[in-house]
């Protein structure tokens, strides 16, 4: 910004965006079910749907009027839109079309993701299209974890790992198939690869809105919610099933993922944005592939800058108005693949006390 | 039941629209929905919020709406009007002083002029006096600018003063209230070759079908700058003036962009710390006859060359031109330096007709983005088949006040912005 600041009165840099929540899933954990439940839900007014193959959830008789081929206003006001070149064109045209008085207006999108896809590429496109990234905003990450093949794959295939690594929430499908033993131990076993999302269950697609939103970071103004972002302020059994599925996850024997780790580092002393930045790139540029989320608050020079990334995209950093809460030292948590949080933990403190020096 | 409608899925009139507003209230005035351009807000000495909205059109003439609770807005005062050839259309307040506009539809008629409230108990204002402007070639006040507690401005005829074209009889006059009870002319401008006997040659008028006349709409002064007079002049465009010495009033900048556009430059917005306004024209025509009416940003670094360097993103045509009514730029929440009302220099919001609200963030004055807006279904007995919300007034809570031209009277929103 040159000569044009931005002066008291302007906006909340995140509040007006549109949220997107993305649902993931292992093949076969139920997301097509959930999905077709999930359109006809009477809360789903104003809310677009971007669906891979919106012939399998059979919404025929539910369509009240179809613009387009590609998206088609149900009676409850959900609008279904099938993507139709790829998803960034999609999210182009929805956002275009309402603009223009095309199509109904709508307050969030849900999109679902096709099988093993990594959600990690649609994340990307929503940082790095400047169009996309100046009205839309990632809500969160659902991921959809079967009750029945889930462990299997979690020891098969590393998609699986990195689709519970990035999640903000998972749902256990199927647990009605499985012994109650079993969906405990999952759930455990979830816990280690990814402390910090939230873990419920869900039966035959039986979902409200509200389970799949309020994901993520809503406002520069500092609040509950932030808190609640940064996992600071969790419910109280959340945590304690969190806590107790790490510990189970690390007895159980051959079933855990040790090359997965969720380091939570602290920093007292306060950073500069170009030391804070530097350390964080060189970390990404030597083991991007490795970095599955990182998310926390650090205190730059006195002022809390919300930072989060996924995989090795980073959305842009938020500065919020004030503390969330007394506690001003910098807080983040890595969940990364075979790096150890000694290192981490010594390269800030190396780059930070250079840049604090310079 | 029907077959369903597959060939659309554009939003009809009767269906609200929203991005990121909310109507957190509607209040329909008592029946009386039909609202002008001046809306203010008094904080009354018992700590309630009033907010003050000028009638349309007779037979009322201002309503007083307690929004001390935004959700429950409550009527507490509705005036009348003498007879039906007058209207209000412009108030403003200053702590429990307001001013009120009074136009007459025929030459001569009276009350023609401005009227002075003490409305310190707002449930009974009492007039402390009038200012009359009725004359031959007069139709009295359209509009009041009165931020500062002792000076109105406003555009308005003059008894003295006969216009060469009827169609430019409304002139900046200064009018001060030092003593409310002895308002006075301070200083008065027009646009040269508009007065009957001016040496200057009267100016080329905009095709019959656009010629709204070369008169003066809003005339804002702001404390940041005491001695300018940021007037928005119809067809004569975007004018501001040196006031510093009323008896002698000077133009130091003048843009206009029409033609080729169609006319009507209705208000001029200066921000000062980015050295750019913020104009709009005023949409007169139904059905999109007169459209592009637009927002403008111009850069002003410089008087004697005021340069557009953008405009805002106009709603979209096809939605919006026939679906009934006026649809374009009118009236902007103008940053008025009184306690109550929300300042910003780079969020503007305004009122587009049968296009709503729209909230537009100009932190890049070259690339304007809208960032919300809210289009209230059509108001029962609405006369246009859509809503025509006509002007807006956003408190420093960051709640949006806008009313409906014709029947539906005040809606509250707030803003996710």
């Amino acid at each position: 910004m040159s000569e044009w600041t931005t002066a008291s009165g302007g906006r909340d840099a995140l509040a007006g965006k549109i949220p997107v929540t993305l649902i993931t899933g292992f093949l076969g954990a139920g997301k097509t079910t959930l999905i077709s439940k999930l359109v006809r839900h009477p809360d789903m007014d104003r809310v677009a749907v971007v669906i891979n193959e919106i012939g399998e959830i059979g919404i025929d008789n539910d369509l009240v009027k179809m613009s387009t081929e590609s998206v088609s206003l149900l009676a409850n006001g959900c609008l279904c839109c099938s993507v139709r070149t790829d998803l960034q064109d999609t999210l182009r045209e929805l956002f275009g079309d309402r603009r223009a008085g095309v199509i109904p207006d709508f307050d969030r999108v849900i999109i679902e993701t096709t099988g093993l896809a990594d959600p990690g590429p649609v994340i990307q496109t929503l940082s790095s299209d400047t169009m996309l990234g100046a009205h839309y905003r990632l809500d969160g990450v659902v991921t959809l974890v079967d009750a029945v093949n889930a462990r299997d794959q979690l020891a098969q295939q590393p998609e699986a790992q990195q689709q519970i690594a990035l999640a903000d929430r998972i749902f256990i499908t199927k647990s009605d198939l499985v012994p109650a033993a079993s969906v405990e131990e999952l759930m455990a076993e979830i816990a280690a690869v990814n402390t910090r999302a939230d873990i419920r269950r869900c039966t035959k697609g039986e979902l409200h809105t509200r389970d799949l939103i309020g994901l993520g970071l809503q406002s520069e103004r500092a609040g509950p919610d932030t808190l609640r972002f940064l996992g600071e302020r969790v419910a109280r059994e959340d945590q304690a099933a969190g806590e107790e599925g790490a510990y189970l996850a690390g007895r159980l024997p051959g079933r855990h993922h040790p090359s997965v780790r969720n380091l939570s580092l602290r920093f007292e002393a306060p950073f500069t944005w170009p030391a804070f930045s530097a350390a964080m790139e060189l970390l990404i540029s030597l083991r991007g592939q490795d970095m599955l989320r990182v998310k926390g608050i650090v205190n730059v020079e006195g002022r809390p800058v919300v930072v989060q990334g996924v995989g090795h995209v980073f959305h842009p950093p938020v500065t919020l108005d004030r503390w969330p809460s007394e506690d001003q030292g910098t807080r983040i948590v890595f969940i990364t693949r075979n790096i150890d949080a000694d290192k981490i933990k010594a390269l800030f403190q190396v780059v930070g006390g250079l840049g604090s020096a310079a | 039941m029907n077959k369903p409608d597959l060939t659309t899925l554009r939003p009809r009139a009767d269906q609200p629209m929203a991005h990121n507003m909310k109507l957190i209230s509607h209040n329909e005035l008592q029946g009386f929905g039909g609202m002008g351009e001046g809306i203010a807000m008094q904080l009354a000495d018992d700590g309630r919020r009033i907010l003050w909205m000028a009638h349309e059109s007779a037979p009322k003439n201002f309503t007083g709406v307690d929004v001390t609770d935004p959700k429950n807005p409550r009527v507490i005062v509705q005036t009348e009007l003498p007879h039906m050839k007058v209207r209000s259309n412009s108030l403003d307040v200053v702590g429990n002083i307001m001013v009120v506009a009074s136009q007459v539809k025929e030459l001569g008629a009276k009350p023609a002029g401005l009227n002075i409230y003490d409305i310190s108990k707002p449930e009974e204002p009492r007039l402390l006096s009038h200012f009359d402007c009725s004359g031959p070639y007069s139709r009295g006040v359209h509009a009041v600018w009165f931020v500062d507690g002792k000076t109105v401005h406003i555009s308005s005829g003059a008894p003295d003063f006969q216009p060469r074209n009827p169609k430019d009889d409304q002139i900046y006059r200064i009018i001060d209230i030092s003593d409310p009870t002895k308002p006075y002319e301070k200083g008065r401008w027009w646009y040269p070759g508009t007065r009957e006997g001016d040496v200057a040659p009267p100016p080329p008028r905009l095709p019959a079908q656009f010629d709204t006349g070369f008169r003066a709409h809003n005339t804002n002064v702001f404390p940041q700058r005491p001695d300018r007079a940021y007037v928005g002049y119809i067809d004569g465009g975007a004018i501001v003036l040196d006031i510093g010495n009323p008896a002698d009033i000077k133009m130091v900048s003048h843009w206009n962009h029409s033609p080729p556009f169609n006319g009507f430059t209705h208000t001029v917005l200066p921000l000062f710390e980015r050295n750019l306004w913020i104009v709009s024209d005023e949409c007169v025509q139904d059905d999109g006859k007169d459209w592009p009416k637009l927002v403008w940003v111009v850069d002003s670094r410089t008087d004697a060359n005021p340069l557009p360097i953008g405009t805002f993103p106009a709603p979209p045509y096809d939605t919006f031109a026939k679906r009934g009514g006026r649809f374009g730029a009118h009236n902007l929440h103008e940053n008025l330096p009184v306690p109550c009302s929300f300042r910003s220099e780079t969020l503007f919001i305004g009122t587009f007709f049968n296009a709503g609200v729209r909230v537009y963030d100009t932190s890049n004055p070259y690339q304007v983005q809208e960032v919300a807006y809210y289009v209230p279904p059509t108001p029962a007995l609405s006369s246009r088949g859509a809503v025509q919300l006509n002007d807006v007034y956003v408190d420093e809570r960051k709640l949006v006040y806008t009313v409906d031209r014709f029947s539906g009277g005040l809606y509250i929103l707030e803003m996710n912005v």
